[in-house]
């Protein structure tokens, strides 16, 4: 028998001590981990271990300025099931099914489904969730939320905009005041396993969501119900694309109304309206930002004569024309070697300016144009702010698109000093017209006035520029005059009210590409012509039939002042007959 | 005092299996005890194996290691051919009710055979020779045991070489094979480019998915800090570690009971590591100590490693903790070398008290 040597000790006591040291290593390494690296890797472990489930903060309501809810919340309720705390099952499928006003059986397959938790239904209404509630079954939750609920459906759709699942804005008025209506959300921190399960008796920490607050805004809901219903009419009646109509007031900016007919239904976004009936699938998407568009804001067109205005103005102001200075009209204007025509073919003849403008005469505003230059005409387009966008407190304002100066000649000149060849949004030509008229002040258009807390405590009042003098006081009071002058006996008769001093310009324009017969009939007024307190901007998109402006869209125009001016508290002014004449 | 220790080990091995594979027991089982009923019985069945082995001389063994090595090859052979898969390895052979795995019979069989082996040739062989020749002995086990079991091949293969450096009075020859094995295993592990992959997941587990297991590990043990959340109130057995009550069972003794539960641990293995070392250095004959330095080595070699992948020391691999780790094989097989320890130690010879 083999004994023991000396070295066989040395070796197994060698071996010993290895492991000894390399034990104590791992002590070590064990005490950097867990005292060192403690809270790094137990803070990693928590949020692990955490379930965070957000508790959705009731987002602010949007008022309009008389305090009318355009935009609220309604509450919701989600019924789910846990399965592992369902104690008598069939009582569960009973109550659900009755109460939900569903399939038993499709109850049944979800209660039976073995998972974490099983939605039944969302979007219950409150007193269904409590009535579940109330019978207290083992498993079943009822979660309440918050959804999203426009009290008038379509109206002011567009502008208001809509939410998405989270509660977020999507478009509008949702999204570009955010922050102000959307508030904290909560949350509840519970612990759980890896499948996701709560831990039960552990503690949870809860976070109370904070509301989010109301937005006031300037618009009125009656007039923008009259605007709506002024703008349904003429779509139907001139069976138009789309109508655009903007009501302001032209002293502060303020909108009280903006419509693009058709409207969508807020509560239900998704879903196509009828003219979008046709659209293949793959083009739904599409379809559907097309039919959120808000056409004053985020679409440009050609304003047409509308935009005598500008030209008006900045030939007076420049001093290279009066009311009284006479022209001649043949029924064209050569420029260049370029014969434009007058939409008078037979010329209106001998005319002072006044009359041009009253007769919305092409080759008069041509030549105001030409006395300007490019170089003048550009500088004042830039001077009212034609170049810059107007920053109205809508997402997705369209720039103005403009000839680059140094290709502009004699011919592209004629064109924009009536109105062709260039293209703006409605919101700019209103804007520009409003600075034109109420004292030479360009006042930055706007629907958010203050933000009030859910409690009706006023925390903030928006503050807008006072807005850059743009054009001289004079001229501004000699455009009122003669914009007056073009309703009272002008192309723009259509728009006049007895009682009230109307001003205004009327336009007609074919779309572009030219020779379809499509055209784009507007009108732009205000009143009173002498102290405008509110104007009005009506586009009608592709009109069948008649499509003149002065025929068509002052009408419009007409019909709303009839109803808003006494709503608005403008009163009538004595009418003297024979002092008119 | 050996016998304390053992039972000790196998009382809070119980007591922290009990917690750790409650959940997955009741997850998977739909019984929070399964796990810890099963390793009882295996338990109850090798603490009787070891009294029994204990109460026996061990010098009988002698005669029968060459056939208990033989069955060790016939039973891993059977294995690869009907064994039952389990998490997609072939380790298990059933027979009626239980399972088996030949891997752990296979370990006290080597310790058995290299101890019996080494022990005859002592005298008659010389140095490389012998060296060599104990090699080709336990080559075909491990070349067996790693076709699907790698980690316990290499448990077998340190045994071995463990047991050659003590019969072998010199040391430098070893410190060329170890130069040689780094050596080797760097360019075994550049071959295939999954195991640099473990590699790149060793320095930042946090980067690689499959750095999951590791990371849950180091979050359990850093949730530790110094106490522990005590006994039952780990988070990271909920599911987020993988076979909390298997190889990464250490995580959750660290996170339940703190960075002193773990080092009392780590000192009780240390405590019975050194008296399997005096036991081998007071051992009658050269057979008894190669056993319990065998022992010795098998124990060091699971406790050192096992600890070392959960803190992330090395890179992953997968060991079982002695006589903590879920698994009946290893517990049965586990009291039955620590049987052979305590028959070694009964014939200890004492200086000054001669027999």
């Amino acid at each position: 028998m083999q004994k023991t040597k000396p070295f066989h000790r040395r070796k197994i006591l060698l071996i010993f001590a290895v492991c000894m040291l390399a034990l104590v290593f791992l002590i070590g390494r064990l005490a950097y981990l867990m005292i060192g690296k403690s809270e790094y890797y137990s803070s990693l472990a928590e949020d692990l271990h955490e379930r965070e489930r957000s508790i959705k903060a009731a987002r602010g309501r949007i008022l309009d300025r008389n305090g009318t809810v355009l935009a609220d919340n309604r509450t919701v309720c989600t019924v789910s099931v846990i399965h592992s705390q369902i104690t008598d099952a069939e009582t569960v499928i009973e109550v659900l099914s009755e109460a939900l006003d569903m399939d038993e059986e499709t109850v049944r397959t979800r209660v039976e489904t073995v998972s974490s938790m099983e939605r039944i239904r969302s979007n219950v209404d409150k007193e269904t969730g409590d009535l579940i509630r109330s019978y207290g079954l083992d498993g079943v939750k009822v979660d309440e939320d918050y959804k999203r609920y426009y009290p008038f459906g379509s109206m002011a759709s567009k502008v208001l905009g809509f939410t998405g699942a989270d509660n977020q804005g999507i478009i509008g008025l949702e999204v570009r005041y955010e922050e102000v209506l959307s508030g904290t959300p909560g949350t509840i921190l519970t612990l759980t396993d890896a499948r996701g399960i709560e831990i039960e008796d552990t503690a949870e920490t809860r976070v109370e969501p904070v509301a989010g607050n109301d937005l006031v805004i300037s618009l009125d809901y009656n007039i923008q119900q009259y605007v709506e219903q002024a703008a349904y009419n003429v779509l139907e009646e001139k069976q138009a694309e789309s109508v655009s109509i903007i009501v302001m007031n032209p002293q502060n900016g303020e909108i009280y109304a903006m419509t693009n007919v058709p409207e969508f239904d807020l509560n239900d976004p998704y879903t196509l309206t009828e003219m979008y009936l046709e659209i293949t699938d793959e083009e739904l998407q599409d379809a559907r930002n097309q039919m959120w568009r808000n056409g004053c804001i985020n679409d440009t067109y050609e304003p047409g004569s509308t935009f005598k205005i500008i030209t008006a103005a900045a030939g007076l102001e420049e001093g290279v024309v009066t009311l009284n200075d006479t022209f001649y009209c043949p029924g064209y204007k050569i420029v260049d070697d370029r014969r434009i025509r007058c939409h008078k073919t037979a010329g209106h003849g001998s005319e002072t300016f006044l009359e041009a403008a009253q007769n919305s005469c092409n080759p008069v505003f041509i030549e105001v144009g030409l006395r300007l230059g490019v170089d003048n005409y550009f500088q004042y387009f830039d001077q009212f702010g034609l170049n810059d966008k107007t920053g109205i407190d809508l997402p997705g304002e369209a720039a103005t698109i403009m000839h680059q100066k140094e290709n502009v000649g004699p011919v592209e000149l004629a064109t924009i000093s009536f109105g062709q060849s260039f293209q703006i949004t409605p919101i700019q030509l209103i804007t520009t017209v409003s600075a034109i008229i109420n004292g030479g002040t360009r006042v930055p258009p706007h629907f958010g006035v203050s933000v009030k807390s859910e409690d009706d405590t006023l925390l903030e009042v928006f503050q807008y520029d006072k807005g850059e003098q743009i054009l001289s006081e004079e001229t501004s009071g000699t455009m009122r005059y003669l914009l007056e002058q073009v309703v009272d006996g002008g192309s723009g008769k259509n728009a006049y009210i007895e009682g009230y001093r109307i001003g205004g310009k009327t336009a007609t324009s074919e779309t572009l590409p030219r020779g379809q017969g499509k055209y784009i009939s507007s009108f732009i007024g205000f009143a009173p012509a002498d102290d405008p307190q509110v104007i009005c901007l009506c586009v009608i998109n592709h009109p069948q039939g008649t499509y003149y402006g002065g025929t068509i869209a002052a009408p419009v125009v007409k019909e709303i002042f009839e109803n808003i001016l006494p709503y608005l508290g403008i009163e009538k002014t004595e009418v003297d007959e024979s002092a008119e004449e | 005092m050996l016998t304390l220790a053992i039972l000790f080990l196998c009382g809070f091995g119980l007591l922290v299996l009990s917690s750790a594979s409650a959940y997955n027991g009741l997850v998977r089982l739909g019984d929070e005890a399964w796990y810890v009923k099963k390793q009882f019985f295996a338990m109850a069945l090798g603490l009787a194996a070891m009294a029994g082995i204990a109460s026996i001389d061990y010098h009988m063994l002698k005669r029968f290691s060459g056939a208990a090595y033989l069955l060790s090859l016939l039973l891993s052979g059977a294995v690869l051919l009907f064994g039952d898969a389990y998490n997609g390895s072939r380790r298990w052979l059933s027979i009626g009710p239980l399972s088996f795995q030949p891997a752990e019979y296979a370990k006290p069989a080597v310790i058995l055979l290299l101890a019996s082996a080494v022990s005859r040739m002592m005298g008659k062989a010389r140095g490389g020779a012998m060296i060599a020749f104990v090699f080709l002995m336990v080559l075909p086990i491990v070349a067996l045991v790693g076709t699907n079991n790698l980690s316990t091949a290499v448990i077998i293969l340190g045994i071995a070489v463990i047991m050659i450096f003590i019969s072998n009075p010199k040391i430098l020859p070893f410190l060329w094979v170890a130069v040689a094995g780094v050596g080797f295993l760097a360019i075994f592990l550049s071959l295939e480019s999954y195991r640099l992959e473990r590699l790149a997941i060793w320095r930042n587990p946090e980067l690689y998915e499959k750095g999951y297991q590791t990371l849950q590990g180091l979050y359990a043990i850093g949730s530790g800090g110094l106490f522990g959340l005590e006994l039952g109130n780990s988070l990271q057995k909920l599911g987020f570690v993988p076979e909390a009550q298997n190889d990464m069972i250490f995580c959750v003794i660290c996170e339940e009971l703190g960075l002193v539960g773990a080092s009392l641990l780590i000192l009780l293995f240390l405590l019975l590591l050194w008296r399997f070392m005096v036991i081998a250095t007071h051992a009658p004959d050269l057979f008894g100590a190669l056993i319990v330095a065998g022992i010795m080595g098998h124990i060091a070699i699971q406790v050192i490693l096992n600890i070392a992948v959960v803190t992330n020391t090395i890179p992953n691999t997968g060991i079982t903790l002695p006589f903590i780790s879920y698994g009946g094989t290893s517990m049965l097989f586990l009291l039955a070398e620590m049987g052979l320890a305590l028959s070694v130690s009964r014939y200890s010879v004492w200086p000054g008290k001669r027999r």
